[in-house]
């Protein structure tokens, strides 16, 4: 059977032209779904404070399986002490190449804090509460339970996504704390202990150039990683669609898209921040 | 009742896990191995790993080098960030950035694909046919995984290397002869054979992980978004402390 439809004038065109403006609107699309996400952010901390409590309870505990190894608290404080303990391995060995292994602790205060605190955060955080949302969401919607939330007059936009976006904010600041602290204490072990340099040696470098200014800056850049990734995850959970393997799918393409977003953020705040002196001086 | 109950689960869990591996590796070497899927998996995890990848190099090394630039020009060094971009680059960036990528995007999609799959029932009705689904779907899974991180690995190193290099020369004014030429100072071929090493050990862990875990989903829908998160959760923590380990392995080798 042959079905005629009227000829589309310059089919080649309308399709390149397509195949230009559907990525641009699909950007579009998601800055809008931000901005609202944003703009909402007050009506979801003062109309739905008890959803947001809610949900700030589950994110530092984690959900699922996730509680039984300790909730999201022991997933940034297990990733910090593997890369603080990276720190010590690497630093110490490469170092003592040199012959200059007692600037170990000089590496922790430096790059730990400029570095690999706020990346491996960045990282965990997409992980554990970021991945998270995007699952919740994803199956809400697929289950038509965003559908239901509109009909019954709630702001969907409000009552989902910026409550999970402040509920981020606010988790991430004990995270950054333990998950600093434990790349610290992990580089300290690992130097002091394992290979056995003097703790007044380690702590003496790593006293000198442990700069409050930097440790703030870091602070600051773990809270920017955080809102943004949480707009991105609740954004493919919110958009999720094409059933169970459709959810999966959406906690995959957010995964990679939040760590590919953190990163040049990262870098970006990074290069605002430090510019091209680099603020930083040996010499003192 | 329930506290043997939320003890026992973990441990069962792990069990599945080791006994799923065992089945996995003595599934490798025997006779029909599917190609057709071994060849069509690494294809699609090369495809959703590519753009990522690169995407992830760049900033990463950016920042590692800016930061390394920024402390050698303060000794008055900075002829010497090749070594620097080399040193982060070969050693830790590379495999780091794989395992993130692996994980990130192939790692998540194999989930996906084996939850639906299970909450379906299709794997029961392939025993029921007499196919065993270990050999039919997550060996060649794992395999493929393992296959293209390592040459995912390659990549990252080389476009990291050259994002350092147009970095640290025209925003950093570093000469790129200097640059060049100290690149190899600290990294040879054995820093890079173990970064492959490690690279195909990451891949091989995170294919196994995402393999049980798409295997052992229950709960509909929402039971597959919750594994795909496990996924990845468990994916980057399995990760890390290889990295931790590989490399102190990898030290007492070179040194």
């Amino acid at each position: 059977m042959t079905i005629s439809r009227p000829h589309s004038q310059f089919p080649w065109l309308k399709a390149r032209f397509r195949s230009v403006a559907d990525p641009w609107n699909h950007i579009g699309m998601q800055t809008k779904f931000y901005g609202r996400t944003l703009r909402y952010m007050h009506y979801g901390l003062i109309h739905y404070r008890v959803e947001l409590i809610r949900i700030i309870a589950q994110m530092g505990l984690g959900a699922g399986a996730l509680i039984i190894i300790g909730g999201t608290v022991a997933i940034v404080g297990f990733l910090t002490v593997t890369t603080g303990a990276l720190v010590a391995v690497q630093g110490y060995s490469d170092f003592s190449e040199l012959g200059v292994e007692a600037l170990t602790g000089f590496v922790s205060a430096y790059f730990n804090v400029r570095l690999i605190a706020p990346a491996t955060t960045a990282i965990a955080l997409s992980a554990t509460i970021g991945a998270g949302a995007t699952a919740q969401l994803g199956a809400m919607r697929i289950n038509e339970e965003i559908d239901a939330l509109e009909v019954m007059g709630i702001r969907s936009i409000a009552f989902l996504a910026s409550t999970r976006v402040i509920a981020g904010f606010l988790v991430v600041i004990p995270l950054y704390c333990v998950g600093v602290l434990m790349a610290f204490w992990a580089a300290r072990f690992g130097t002091t202990v394992i290979y056995g340099q003097s703790t007044g040696v380690y702590d003496h470098y790593f006293r000198t150039f442990l700069n409050p200014t930097d440790l703030m800056w870091s602070f600051g850049q773990c809270i920017a990683l955080a809102v943004v990734i949480m707009l991105v995850h609740t954004y493919y959970g919110f958009t999720a669609r094409g059933g169970p393997a459709g959810v999966g799918e959406a906690v995959g393409r957010a995964v990679r898209t939040s760590l590919i977003v953190s990163a040049f953020v990262l870098v970006m705040l990074s290069l605002a921040v430090y510019g091209q002196s680099g603020n930083f001086n040996l010499a003192g | 009742m329930v506290a043997s109950n939320v003890l026992a689960k973990p441990v069962r869990a792990f069990g599945g896990f080791y006994s799923m591996a065992l089945d996995t590796f003595v599934g490798m070497f025997q006779p029909p191995f599917a190609w057709r899927e071994f060849i069509s998996q690494a294809w699609f995890v090369a495809r959703v790993s590519i753009v990522p990848t690169l995407l992830l190099t760049i900033p990463y090394t950016v920042l590692l080098t800016f930061i390394e630039t920024i402390l050698l020009s303060e000794i008055g060094a900075a002829d010497f960030s090749g070594t620097g971009a080399a040193l982060g680059t070969v050693r830790q960036i590379g495999p780091i950035v794989t395992v993130l990528v692996v994980a990130g995007a192939g790692a998540t999609a194999m989930c996906a694909d084996l939850g639906a799959r299970t909450i379906r029932e299709e794997l029961d009705a392939l025993r029921v046919m007499g196919v065993n689904p270990i050999h039919a779907l997550v060996v060649p899974r794992v395999l493929a995984a393992t296959v293209v991180s390592l040459a995912l690995s390659a990549t990252v190193i080389l476009v990291g290397l050259s994002g350092a290099y147009f970095f640290v020369v025209y925003i950093q004014n570093v000469s790129p002869g200097a640059f060049a030429a100290g690149l190899t100072l600290i990294i040879g071929a054995t820093d890079v054979i173990i970064a492959l090493v490690k690279a195909a050990l990451f891949g091989l862990s995170a294919g196994l992980i995402a393999c049980y875990k798409g295997i052992s989903v229950r709960g509909g829908p929402a039971g597959v978004g919750n594994a795909v998160n496990e996924t990845v959760v468990f994916t980057f923590m399995a990760l890390f402390a290889i990295n931790i380990v590989a490399t102190a392995v990898a030290i007492q080798i070179t040194l």
